[in-house]
C-alpha cells in the first residue's frame, strides 16, 4: 500500500514537471517572439525618425537657390513633426498614417523646389541628399515587411492551441500588422495655380 | 472568368525562385556580359577581401529582373545568399539588368557605415554610369566594384589597393579607370628591367643565366592565378541587409 502511493506521486510529480516545463517553453517561446516583434518594430521607427531627420539638410542644401518654394515646403515641417510625435507615441497606425502623409509632402515639395531650379539636379550635394533619401525609404519598407512577417509568426503562435491557453493566461496579446493606407500614400493634388 | 482571372494572378505572386550562386561566388554573370579577364579580376579582389576583412562583395548580372523592384531583388538576393559574415553583416550585391538598363547597389547592416546609401551612388556615378552609357558593362561594372571593395579595406583601416583614391577626396566626377597605355607601358618597364637584369648578370656566370628564365616562370605562375579554376568553394557567410544602398538607371 506504502509502495503504490509513492508511485503515484512519483507520476504526479512527473506528470507536473513535463506540464511545468511545457509551460515554461511555450512562454519563453512568446517572450522571444515578442522581443523580435519590438526589435522589428524599433527598426521601423529609427529609419521613420532617420528620414525626418534628413529634411533639414535637405533644406540647407536647397536653401542657396533663393525662395526654396516656401508654400509646399510648410506640409513637409508639419507632417515632419506628426512624425516624430508618433514614433514617440510609439502606436504602429499612427505612424504608417504619418509617415505617409511625409512621404507625399516630400515628393510634393521636392517636384516644386527642382521644377523651379532644374540646376538642383546637377548639384553633387543635392544628388547625395537624393540617395540618402531614396535608401531611407527602401529601409523602411524592409523594416516593414520584415515586422509583418515577425508579427505573423508570433500571432499564429499565440492563437494556436494548446498554447493559446498559455498565452491567455499571460496576457500575450496580438501584435498590430502594418498596413499601408492606400489612400495616404496617394499623393492629394495641389493646385499652384 | 473572375475564377480563372484569380487563378492565374495567384500564379503570379507565387514567389519567383531566385538564382543560386555560382562556383566562383562573387561573380554571377548571368547575362553573360563580363569579359573573361574582368570576371577574374573581380574574382581576385573579392576573395582578397574577404580574406582580409571578412566582407563580402558579389557582382550580379541578371537579362531581366522578374518583374520584381531591383532593390527587392539585389537585397533578396544578399539575404539568401548569405552574402557577408554572420555576425558582422558586411556583405555587398552589385546588381545589374541588362534589359532593364538598371543598377543596384545592395549595402549589409554592417557597411552601411563605409558605405551611406550618397557615397554608392556617388560611386556609382563615378565609374560606371560612363561605361554603362556606353553599353560597356563589364568596364563600368570592374570599375564599381573596385572602388566598392576599397571603400570597405579603408574602412577596415586596410590601405587601398592600385593607388585608389577615396570617392570623398575625389574633387569632381572623372572616371578614375586604369587606361589601357599605362597598363602596357607599365608591363613594357617591367619586362625591359627584367631583360636587363639578364644582360648584365646573365654575362657574369651560368648561374644567373639559370636565375633569369624562373623569374619568367615566376609570371606565368601569376597569370595561372588569373584561370578560373581556383575559385570554387566560396559562400555565403550568412550576412543580412537592411535595405540600404543606391541604384541607378541608365
Amino acid at each position: 500500500m506504502k509502495k503504490k502511493g509513492l508511485i503515484i506521486l512519483i507520476a504526479v510529480a512527473v506528470v507536473l514537471v513535463v506540464l511545468i516545463s511545457s509551460v515554461a517553453s511555450s512562454y519563453n517561446g512568446f517572450v522571444d517572439k515578442q522581443e523580435t516583434v519590438n526589435k522589428a518594430q524599433s527598426n521601423i521607427e529609427i529609419q521613420l525618425q532617420r528620414r525626418a531627420d534628413l529634411i533639414p539638410n535637405f533644406v540647407e542644401t536647397v536653401k542657396g537657390y533663393s525662395d526654396y518654394e516656401q508654400s509646399t515646403f510648410t506640409a513637409v515641417t508639419e507632417a515632419r513633426s506628426a512624425v516624430t510625435k508618433a514614433v514617440d507615441g510609439g502606436d504602429v497606425a499612427a505612424q504608417a498614417e504619418a509617415s505617409a502623409q511625409l512621404d507625399s509632402a516630400i515628393d510634393i515639395w521636392v517636384n516644386a523646389v527642382t521644377e523651379a531650379y532644374p540646376e538642383l539636379k546637377a548639384d553633387k550635394q543635392y544628388l547625395a541628399l537624393q540617395d540618402e533619401l531614396a535608401g531611407t525609404e527602401n529601409r523602411i519598407a524592409v523594416a516593414r515587411k520584415d515586422y509583418n512577417e515577425v508579427v505573423q509568426q508570433y500571432n499564429v503562435s499565440i492563437r494556436k492551441f494548446p498554447s493559446n491557453i498559455i498565452a491567455g493566461i499571460f496576457g500575450f496579446d496580438k501584435a498590430e500588422l502594418f498596413e499601408a493606407d492606400e489612400s495616404a500614400q496617394k499623393a492629394p493634388t495641389v493646385d499652384f495655380s | 472568368m473572375i475564377l480563372v482571372l484569380s487563378l492565374t494572378s495567384c500564379g503570379k505572386e507565387k514567389k519567383q525562385a531566385l538564382p543560386n550562386a555560382t562556383e566562383r561566388f562573387f561573380v554571377n554573370d548571368f547575362a553573360e556580359i563580363l569579359t573573361k579577364d574582368d570576371a577574374d579580376k573581380i574574382c581576385t579582389a573579392g576573395a582578397a577581401l574577404q580574406k582580409q576583412t571578412t566582407a563580402q562583395a558579389v557582382v550580379v548580372t541578371v537579362e531581366d529582373l522578374d518583374g520584381k523592384e531591383i532593390d527587392d531583388y539585389a537585397l533578396e538576393l544578399g539575404r539568401n545568399w548569405g552574402v557577408g559574415d554572420k555576425e558582422k553583416n558586411n556583405g555587398i550585391v552589385v546588381l545589374l539588368s541588362e534589359s532593364d538598363r538598371e543598377i543596384y547597389i545592395s549595402v549589409g547592416y554592417g557597411l552601411e557605415g563605409a558605405l551611406p546609401d550618397s557615397k554608392t551612388g556617388r560611386i556609382i556615378d563615378n565609374y560606371g554610369i560612363p561605361c554603362f552609357e556606353n553599353d560597356n558593362f563589364s568596364a563600368g561594372l570592374t570599375g564599381i566594384y573596385n572602388a566598392v571593395v576599397n571603400e570597405v579595406y579603408i574602412e577596415y583601416g586596410i590601405t587601398p589597393q592600385d593607388n585608389y583614391i577615396p570617392i570623398d577626396l575625389l574633387p569632381e566626377k572623372q572616371v578614375e579607370s586604369p587606361s589601357a597605355g599605362k597598363v602596357l607601358i607599365s608591363w613594357l618597364i617591367l619586362i625591359a628591367l627584367v631583360a636587363l637584369y639578364g644582360l648584365i648578370f646573365g654575362r657574369r656566370g651560368g648561374m644567373f643565366i639559370f636565375g633569369a628564365p624562373r623569374f619568367y616562370g615566376g609570371f606565368g605562375g601569376h597569370n595561372n592565378f588569373n584561370g578560373g579554376g581556383g575559385f570554387g568553394g566560396f559562400s555565403g557567410g550568412g550576412g543580412s541587409f537592411g535595405g540600404g544602398g543606391a541604384g541607378r538607371k541608365f
